[in-house]
């Protein structure tokens, strides 16, 4: 087998460990899939009249409204456990066999990153497949929910690399379980739940300053307007942009980490 | 030792065990303040409905989040139970002479306690958020009343759990249905401003009357028709689910 072979053989590996850990755990996916669903369900019925307010973008339902924000949370709160399941990999010493081996050290992270974001990906068909049942309407079409699993995997990836970024620096599961309220209050501060021209004072400075409400603006362009190259490139290069620097921390704590073991 | 004396001494210990673990303290006291300045923050724009009875979002949310924080001191509660099955430290309470009423009260006494503190910190934080405090110190008491009174019922429904089931895998079931409880109900929205199925839902579900006893103080005067029915439902809801935890301890064997 020739290097390349190898290390792609290691990527594809480490990346299906990552996914199917996540899996045989419902405790560390179910309630990431679920709660987003059940909040959007609660609020969806109680804020359904909010859309008459005058200056609340023009949609046809609060669901559709907030169907993005639910498939960001769900993303959001789910790529922590990347970092628990690495976290519990230092914690249970697979970290210290693994660097043991002839593994290439980039497939550590690239593996769990890519497990992480194969796992964003289906979670976004599921939420739109779950609405659909209770007539939601994507003006961008397949394609536009196509788009918009796309981000959502680009920034599983993203807050999977912060996440795992935590885990190498305190290699405990529960400090970097404890990261969840950064993310919860990340997303609360922005437009996620009713729109910027709604809000005022400091908040709504605080949302406009927010990148995570241009994402998700952007992507809910996408499901109530329609699919535009501008509103996917902006959405994507804001999860790019949390996954670079994210994937720049963690490399630099693991070849810390691996310095101090070696 | 006196009954008296066995049930402040779990108490305590409850307490102390909470205040310790700050993975439990931080969700009940943190988590309704985020809470409370996000929703206010973020659904500033929802009282222009025309039939919304509030001035500013924060007279409708914050009530609304006291008391979920409350509750949630209950829950802590439970959790903090579930710990000291798991681990046999209960084993030892219930192999002791002492009553297991005493034991019980112990443990439910505490999550009214453990609440206290962060009924105090959001009345603070309402203050410079710049809330309404219409009916001024009898508001701030009533939301005290439906607040102290949740985190009992919370706290007897979690601990009941606890000694039926003995484990701490049971803390989601304990979390899930607090938060369902309240936001099936008028949480978000007036009653008069929601529809369909959660409008139905709303009508009977008693947290709506306890969020109109707390609410009360906020929107306007605190009126004997916005009180009574908090106040029954309150005692329906602490009742039931101390019977509940009383039907649990007299279930559970060391």
């Amino acid at each position: 087998m020739n290097t390349a072979a190898a290390a792609a053989a290691q990527y594809l590996a480490l990346s299906r460990r990552a996914m199917f850990g996540t899996l045989r755990k419902p405790t560390s996916f179910v309630p990431s899939l679920l709660f987003p669903l059940m909040f959007l369900a609660l609020t969806s019925s109680s804020l359904e009249r909010s859309i008459s307010i005058e200056g609340f973008p023009e949609v046809d339902s609060f669901l559709q409204f907030a169907v993005a924000t639910a498939v960001i949370q769900g993303v959001i709160f789910g790529s922590i456990s990347a970092g628990s399941g690495m976290a519990e990999d230092i914690e249970g010493g697979f970290f210290e066999r693994l660097i043991a081996s002839p593994v290439a050290r980039t497939s550590i992270l690239a593996g769990r990153l890519a497990g992480t974001a194969a796992l964003g990906f289906c979670q976004a068909w599921i939420y739109f497949a779950v609405t659909s049942i209770f007539g939601l309407s994507v003006e961008g079409g397949l394609a536009g929910m196509l788009a918009v699993a796309i981000v959502a995997a680009a920034l599983a990836a993203g807050v999977g690399s912060i996440s795992v970024a935590l885990a190498i620096k305190t290699g405990s599961a529960e400090a970097t379980e404890g990261s969840f309220p950064l993310f919860f209050a990340l997303l609360f501060l922005s437009s996620a739940y009713f729109p910027r021209s709604l809000m005022e004072g400091w908040f709504k400075a605080a949302a406009t300053l927010n990148p995570m409400s241009y994402l998700l603006e952007s992507l809910r362009s996408i499901v109530v307007a329609e699919l535009s190259a501008l509103n996917f490139f902006t959405a994507l290069g804001i999860a790019l942009g949390v996954l670079v620097v994210g994937l720049a921390v963690a490399s630099a704590l693991l070849k810390r980490r691996l310095a101090m073991d070696a | 030792m006196s009954s008296l004396a066995v049930t402040w001494g779990v108490t305590h210990r409850t307490l102390q065990l909470v205040a310790r673990l700050p993975s439990t303290i931080v969700p009940s006291l943190v988590m309704p303040v985020v809470l409370t300045v996000a929703f206010a923050g973020a659904f500033s724009g929802l009282v222009l409905l025309p039939g919304h009875p509030a001035d500013k979002a924060i007279d409708w949310f914050l009530p609304l989040y006291t008391i979920q924080g409350a509750a949630f001191a209950g829950v802590r509660v439970g959790i903090a139970v579930a710990r000291d099955l798991t681990t046999g430290f209960y084993d030892r309470l219930l192999l002791s002479p002492a009553s297991r009423v005493s034991l019980l009260a112990g443990s439910l006494l505490a999550s009214p306690l453990l609440s206290v503190l962060s009924f105090i910190l959001l009345v603070v934080i309402a203050g410079l958020g710049g809330a309404s405090f219409k009916a001024g110190p009898a508001g701030i008491v009533m939301l005290g009343v439906a607040s102290f009174s949740m985190a009992l019922a919370a706290g007897a429904w979690s601990v009941g759990l606890a000694l039926r089931f003995k484990t701490q895998q049971i803390a989601p079931l304990m979390q899930t249905t607090v938060f369902l409880a309240s936001f099936l109900s008028s949480a978000q929205m007036p009653l008069n401003l929601l529809d369909g199925w959660l409008h139905t839902v709303a009508v009977i579900n008693p947290m709506t009357n306890v969020f109109a006893l707390a609410r009360q103080g906020f929107l306007g005067s605190v009126n004997w028709h916005d009180t009574w029915p908090g106040l029954v439902s309150l005692a329906g809801l602490t009742v039931f689910f101390c019977l509940f935890a009383y039907r649990s301890m007299q279930k559970v064997t060391p």
